[in-house]
């Protein structure tokens, strides 16, 4: 049976990935919606033209779109804007994957993943990073005791400012904020499921020294969280990565035991390719393609994801405090609801 | 030259001192410095008075808790000092035995070698000839072999990890990026039986924010750093391990190899290029790269540091100097 998969919006950078997966996926027909196209800056490829580079078919409304029916979408709209089209998606009984973060404040995130759960509809959370096969099995060796007990752990998510291609990710109101919103998420989510407590309390500074020029939003950020078992991890979320560098950026996680550590770069896998410039090509697994086919997956037989809308709701709220921290310069507790 | 204490940095410090030009004198009351000292054809002595009425200049290679003594006495007897990093395990300390060098009029110097490693000097000179642009985030790491020697693992004598260790990383984001207002650190383990990890994040005055992760391992913890400094032009990445998806550093109770300092060709040794660098100024040369007054800089950071591990809140330095 062909799966009815839709793209709502090309807002954020990573739909264009998803969409020349799922155009070639096997037993998927895909149809995609851009609707805030006409919002965008002049110069940023978007609407009719940008689904045309794509090679996907586009839905001239929202009426067309839902009229299709699909079994699933994919939210990839501005940060601020995923709230509205899960909630369309729940209502139509379609299945979800939404962009991270889930939203930009708690009250979006609550309200989507509570329109899902009482639909009935599945929710997963976009964070393709836990799903290379290193993770898995670094994930089982801890568990077993590799590094004896978790006790600490630093971690990296750096890149070039997401600006350039689209520019809301310096916008406040529609990313809800910078690195801190941009880069926080993906190494909570891996220290989520490594980490057998749950986040506690959060310290986090930020600066705007890189693209001060560009930008109103933090584009440096060092963030520690506590966990419940007194755990430690600093991350450094920082759009530090400048032009010229060999890649987009990159993620590593450090996990430290009382009797060892163990280091994860999952883009750590490439090559030096000198031809003009240098430029680092991956050998590595496509973290996009694995997390793809573990939602189509858990679409067809109703399993439920790891990183699913409560997985989306733990790191946002890790976010937030973190924000809350830089603001007031003091630690602070990780909230509830 | 003479040397005060026998251990492993002393014994670095002999090397370098002998390959210097220099004759080397040992004192220590360990029953080692006779070993030490026909290492490189020098001799040895039985006192600390005995050191000082045949040396130039005193080379404090003590444990830290030792250090403000042995540097009140050189001082006292009007003779140059290099002594090891922290200078002291307290502010007072530290600033007693600066004032009392200055008093006598010698010249002290502090045994932070991290500005001397080419990697770590390579890139200051990047930093400041402007590849970076303004400094925005760094982050230093350091980790190795918890020390062997019993001391350090009491923290009234050797201050603890972030003093005795993260005080190198803590200087170099200092050389980078100027003085520190805020501080927030976390120690994780803190026993030596098993691995102990030292997270401490920066707020610098000028805005630019520091990671410093440290940490003491088990005997075969492989010695390793790494730094990266971005800033809003550029970037600068360093580090002594190599690239693999998942790198392990497990302790094999079984394989007592250590790894406390970093291997390096004596002949080419940053410990070399920074004694070589003190000698000179004690000649009458130029001012050394780093001094005193920033070796006290760093422990003030690391103290304040070891305050915010103590109380899980943030510091803000100057208020904690009162």
């Amino acid at each position: 049976m062909t799966l009815r998969v839709g793209l709502v919006s090309f807002a954020h950078v990573h739909a264009a990935g998803y969409a020349a997966l799922l155009r070639e996926w096997p037993g998927v027909s895909l149809l995609a919606l851009d609707p805030d196209a006409d919002t965008a800056p002049a110069g940023e490829l978007r609407g009719a033209a940008m689904a045309e580079s794509l090679g996907v078919e586009l839905a001239g409304s929202a009426e067309e779109f839902w009229a299709r029916r699909p079994d699933a979408v994919v939210v990839c709209t501005e940060n601020a804007r995923h709230r509205p089209w899960v909630e369309a998606a729940a209502h139509a009984g379609a299945a979800v994957l939404c962009e991270k973060p889930l939203a930009t404040t708690l009250a979006d995130a609550e309200a989507l993943v509570a329109a899902c759960d009482a639909a009935g509809v599945l929710l997963m959370t976009a964070y393709p990073v836990g799903f290379h096969p290193a993770f898995a099995s670094l994930t089982r060796s801890v568990r077993a005791g590799a590094i004896g007990t978790v006790i600490a752990a630093t971690g990296t998510n750096n890149g070039g400012a997401p600006i350039d291609h689209r520019s809301w990710f310096g916008d406040a109101a529609l990313a809800g904020g910078g690195a801190l919103m941009d880069h926080v998420v993906h190494l909570a989510d891996l220290l989520d499921v490594v980490v057998p407590a749950p986040a506690v309390q959060v310290y986090a500074r930020t600066n705007r020294v890189v693209h001060a020029d560009r930008v109103d939003v933090e584009t440096g950020g060092l963030v520690a969280i506590t966990y419940g078992d007194g755990t430690h991890a600093v991350l450094d979320c920082s759009w530090s990565v400048p032009p010229g560098y060999p890649a987009w950026g990159g993620l590593t996680l450090r996990v430290e035991g009382s009797r060892g550590a163990v280091e994860f770069d999952p883009f750590g896998e490439r090559l030096a390719v000198y031809s003009g410039d240098e430029r680092w090509q991956d050998y590595g697994p496509d973290l996009d393609r694995l997390m793809l086919a573990e939602f189509l997956d858990c679409v067809r037989t109703g399993r439920r994801p790891r990183s699913d809308g409560a997985a989306g709701l733990r790191t946002l709220r890790i976010v937030l405090a973190a924000q809350r921290s830089a603001e007031l310069g003091t630690t602070v507790p990780v909230g509830g609801s | 030259m003479g040397v005060v204490g026998a251990g492993g940095i002393s014994r670095v410090h002999v090397d370098a001192w002998h390959r210097l030009g220099l004759d080397v004198v040992v004192f220590s009351i360990d029953g080692r410095a006779g070993e030490v000292a026909a290492s490189v054809g020098g001799r040895a002595v039985d006192s600390l008075d005995d050191l000082l009425a045949a040396v130039q200049v005193v080379d404090v290679c003590v444990p830290t808790y030792e250090h403000p003594a042995v540097v009140a006495a050189a001082a006292a007897a009007g003779r140059h000092v290099v002594c090891e990093k922290p200078l002291a395990v307290t502010h007072d300390a530290a600033a007693d035995m600066i004032s009392r060098c200055a008093a006598a009029g010698v010249q002290l110097y502090p045994g932070q070698v991290v500005r001397y490693f080419p990697q770590n000097a390579v890139a200051k000179a990047a930093v400041d000839a402007g590849r970076i642009g303004s400094p925005a985030v760094l982050r230093l790491t350091r980790r190795g072999a918890a020390p062997a020697a019993p001391w350090f693992a009491d923290p009234a004598l050797s201050g603890g990890v972030i003093v005795d260790q993260m005080i190198h990383d803590i200087d170099y984001a200092r050389w980078i990026a100027g003085e520190v207002e805020t501080v927030w650190a976390s120690v994780a383990g803190g026993d030596f039986s098993s691995q102990q990890v030292a997270s401490v994040v920066l707020g610098h005055e000028n805005g630019t924010l520091s990671q410093l992760t440290g940490g003491w391992g088990g005997p075969d913890q492989v010695f390793t750093t790494s730094l990266s400094l971005a800033g809003s032009a550029g970037l600068i990445e360093h580090t002594t391990r190599g690239r693999d998806p998942v790198q392990w550093e497990t302790v094999q109770v079984d394989d007592h190899r250590g790894a406390l300092l970093p291997d390096a060709d004596p002949a080419f040794s940053p410990y070399l290029f920074e004694l070589a660098e003190f000698l000179a100024a004690f000649r009458g040369g130029p001012t050394p790269r780093v001094t005193a007054a920033d070796s006290l800089a760093a422990l003030d950071v690391a103290l304040a540091a070891t305050a915010s591990a103590a109380r899980g809140e943030a510091v803000d330095v100057k208020r904690f100097l009162g």
